[in-house]
């Protein structure tokens, strides 16, 4: 008996019962249990993004009288326009108890099966024109490492939220594909709705100092720099220039201390813009993040223009990371972010979208205090914190000196005095002090069932790996590295960059690398 | 904490692969030399100001350094290279300046891969190519086997691995 529900009729309330399975379902006859197509508004979104996209060339050609531009432009257009309708025509997707079929293509039909077990996230995103249209974006993530598999560019707010529902309750039956003969003759009772709990709404307190403290001065100067090479490059600097002179001129008549007043006074109002932009931008981003957990299955929803809401099987979880800038640590601040498979962000970076954060801004005890909602069984864990090798700062002074080596001559040659040379040589003491600061931040420990790394040189990044989930362990030796017995250890999960633990000696290493495996290889064989 | 090295994984590769590895390196230095010499030479002569006959040594030795790289440097990497399985994990240790050990679950592979390039079809070697989950370093491999090592040990792991969940 098959439950096939149409995208037009309401989602019931409960899944529908499962097959009375004598024989598990296979992919060919197994249950379908939902099935749908895009939602016809995607055909007004792609209409406006094609439009807008055309108008450039278009309004270009006409202007300066180029006709073959023009003409490109509504071939193109067009072209746009036939691809939309035939993608919107022909895709279905259609979820059974074992996988999820994505079928679309005109010319070429393509047809994409993912295996429900393989799922591993389910976001929606709805812009602003979106939400006014009723419809979401619903991105079928796996563990393939290739990030979004498969992506519903419109559905109907319903149609999403039923899909996801129903692929929950599939996976959630999944364990038991086969149901044990005494279910034979009666189909199995629902399950129950789980309840629901709220680990951790952000107040609009944390989310504006999240935004106040999120400075990216760099990524201004940036783009100040950026901004004027363009404006050198298209002859803007002349006028620049000129503009310049005159201002230098006026700025003349002032005394040495307004001048230098006036310049504070500027670059302050740089930076305080900077600030209003990124707090307003993490104000958007992030308006009324919430934190759910239902099940084993994380929930977050946030966002004002563009709501987002993702979800998060705890059991994918690959890593947890703690971090705090320089002056987020000053406040006692800090991010949760968290890595599931098939991610592949760095220790430290930024998604767009924010979609690894799991806690945008909390003070420190509370962060800590919601890793057990993250990764259960960490509470029961001591960790006993051990140091990196003092060697570490040895080793670094050797890099500075090697730097220092080559940079001197190069330096010598270029401005021809030997001044220029000295100061490739203050290298070496800013590279001894970077390796104190980085041996100072440098801690590990690892406890029966996870691996806690903590580094950082003026911010501090704590990350914490399941060893259950351990794909590879490396212990690895630089030259110099060789020659002062030090190693490094990477320890490589299914999501998100390794997670390396630097200088260590090289003992050390080698006994936590067998450690380590050791342990992944027991946590696999007992088949977590 | 142990004051003696823990025991080196047990396997080494065929010796055929340091020929393989010595041919490889010596065309790759040839074909870099070549361009360098004459194409990359007269153009620093022409544009570059500071060139000099002097430059032209300099850049010789070069050549002549690579090459000698190219041949000393097998040996010593054949001389490095040891692989075996430790229980339930697959050790894999190599390499000159930067020297790894790896070690990786058996049960935590994907998949593995046979790959034998067409100069490796001539020497009777292959490549055993392990696959983990997670898309950054997540394939291993060990060069080097005769054919029939490598579809032993393809066959041992693929009978060791569970079903490769996450």
């Amino acid at each position: 008996m098959t439950d096939a529900s149409e995208s037009a009729a309401p989602p019931p309330p409960v899944p529908p019962p499962a097959v009375a399975a004598t024989t598990p379902a296979t992919g060919a006859n197994a249950p379908v249990l939902a099935r749908g197509h895009l939602h016809p508004a995607i055909l007004l979104l792609r209409l406006l993004d094609a439009l807008r996209e055309a108008v450039f060339p278009v309004v270009a050609g006409l202007v300066l009288q180029i006709w073959w531009l023009v003409g490109f432009g509504v071939v193109a257009f067009v072209l746009r326009l036939g691809y939309v309708i035939a993608r919107y025509l022909t895709l279905e997707y259609m979820l059974t108890s074992d996988e999820l079929r994505v079928r679309e293509g005109l010319l070429e039909r393509q047809e994409r099966r993912i295996p429900l077990d393989r799922i591993q996230d389910l976001g929606f995103e709805s812009s602003l024109l979106r939400r006014a249209l009723g419809l979401t974006v619903v991105m079928v993530e796996t563990a393939s490492g290739r990030g979004v598999e498969a992506r519903l560019d419109a559905l109907s707010r319903a149609d999403a939220d039923h899909l996801r529902e129903v692929l929950l309750a599939a996976r959630a039956k999944k364990p038991a594909p086969a149901a044990p003969d005494a279910d034979a003759t009666a189909p199995a009772p629902p399950p129950l709705p789980e309840p629901e709990w709220l680990v951790h709404q952000s107040t609009g307190g944390e989310l504006l100092m999240r935004g106040v403290t999120d400075l990216r001065l760099s990524a201004f100067a940036l783009t100040g720099f950026a901004a004027l090479q363009f404006a050198d490059q298209i002859g803007f600097a002349a006028q620049l220039a000129g503009a310049a002179k005159s201002v230098r001129g006026w700025l003349g008549q002032f005394p040495p201390l307004t001048v230098a007043l006036l310049l504070f006074g500027l670059l302050f109002l740089v930076m305080a813009f900077g600030v209003v932009t990124s707090t307003l931008g993490n104000l958007v981003t992030f308006h009324g993040f919430s934190l759910r957990l239902r099940g084993d299955v994380l929930q977050r929803r946030f966002g004002l223009l563009t709501t987002r809401q993702k979800t998060l099987p705890r059991e994918r979880i690959q890593r947890v990371t703690i971090e705090q800038t320089w002056l987020r640590r000053l406040l006692g601040l800090c991010v949760l972010k968290a890595d599931s498979a098939g991610g592949s962000r760095s220790d430290g970076q930024d998604t767009a979208g924010g979609w690894d954060v799991v806690v945008p801004l909390t003070r420190l005890p509370t962060g800590q205090h919601l890793l057990p909602a993250l990764l259960p069984g960490i509470e029961h864990e001591s960790f006993a914190w051990q140091r990196g090798s003092p060697r570490l700062i040895l080793r670094t002074a050797l890099q500075g000196v090697l730097l220092a080596a080559i940079a001197a001559p190069l330096l010598w040659l270029q401005a021809d005095s030997p001044i220029a040379a000295a100061i490739a040589l203050l290298l070496v003491p800013v590279w001894a002090v970077l390796g104190v600061l980085i041996y100072r931040n440098l801690g590990f420990a690892h406890g029966e069932h996870f691996l806690a790394l903590q580094h950082g040189i003026i911010g501090r990044n704590r990350a914490f790996v399941p060893t259950a989930k351990v794909q590879a362990v490396v212990v690895r030796q630089g030259p110099i590295a060789q020659a002062l017995g030090l190693a490094d250890l990477t320890v490589y999960v299914a999501g998100g960059s390794p997670t390396r633990v630097p200088d260590l000696t090289l003992a050390d290493a080698r006994a936590l690398a067998q450690a380590i495996a050791a342990r992944a290889a027991v946590a696999a064989a007992a088949g977590w | 904490m142990t004051s003696s090295p823990p025991p080196q994984p047990p396997d080494r590769l065929e010796r055929r692969v340091v020929a393989y590895w010595m041919i490889g390196d010596t065309l790759s230095v040839a074909v870099v030399a070549a361009l360098a010499w004459f194409i990359g030479q007269p153009l620093l002569a022409k544009h570059w100001d500071a060139w000099s006959p002097a430059w032209e040594l300099v850049l010789l030795g070069l050549c002549i350094g690579l090459a000698a790289l190219a041949l000393l440097a097998p040996p010593l990497a054949f001389a490095r290279w040891r692989y075996g399985f430790l229980g339930d994990l697959l050790l894999m240790r190599y390499g000159i300046l930067f020297v790894e050990e790896r070690a990786v679950p058996v049960r935590r592979m994907q998949h593995v891969d046979l790959v034998r390039g067409p100069i490796e079809r001539l020497f009777g070697l292959a490549t055993l190519v392990v696959f983990t989950a997670g898309n950054e370093g997540s394939a291993f491999r060990v060069p080097g086997l005769s054919a029939a090592r490598a579809r032993e040990l393809r066959d041992r792991i693929v009978e060791a691995r569970g079903d490769g969940r996450i």
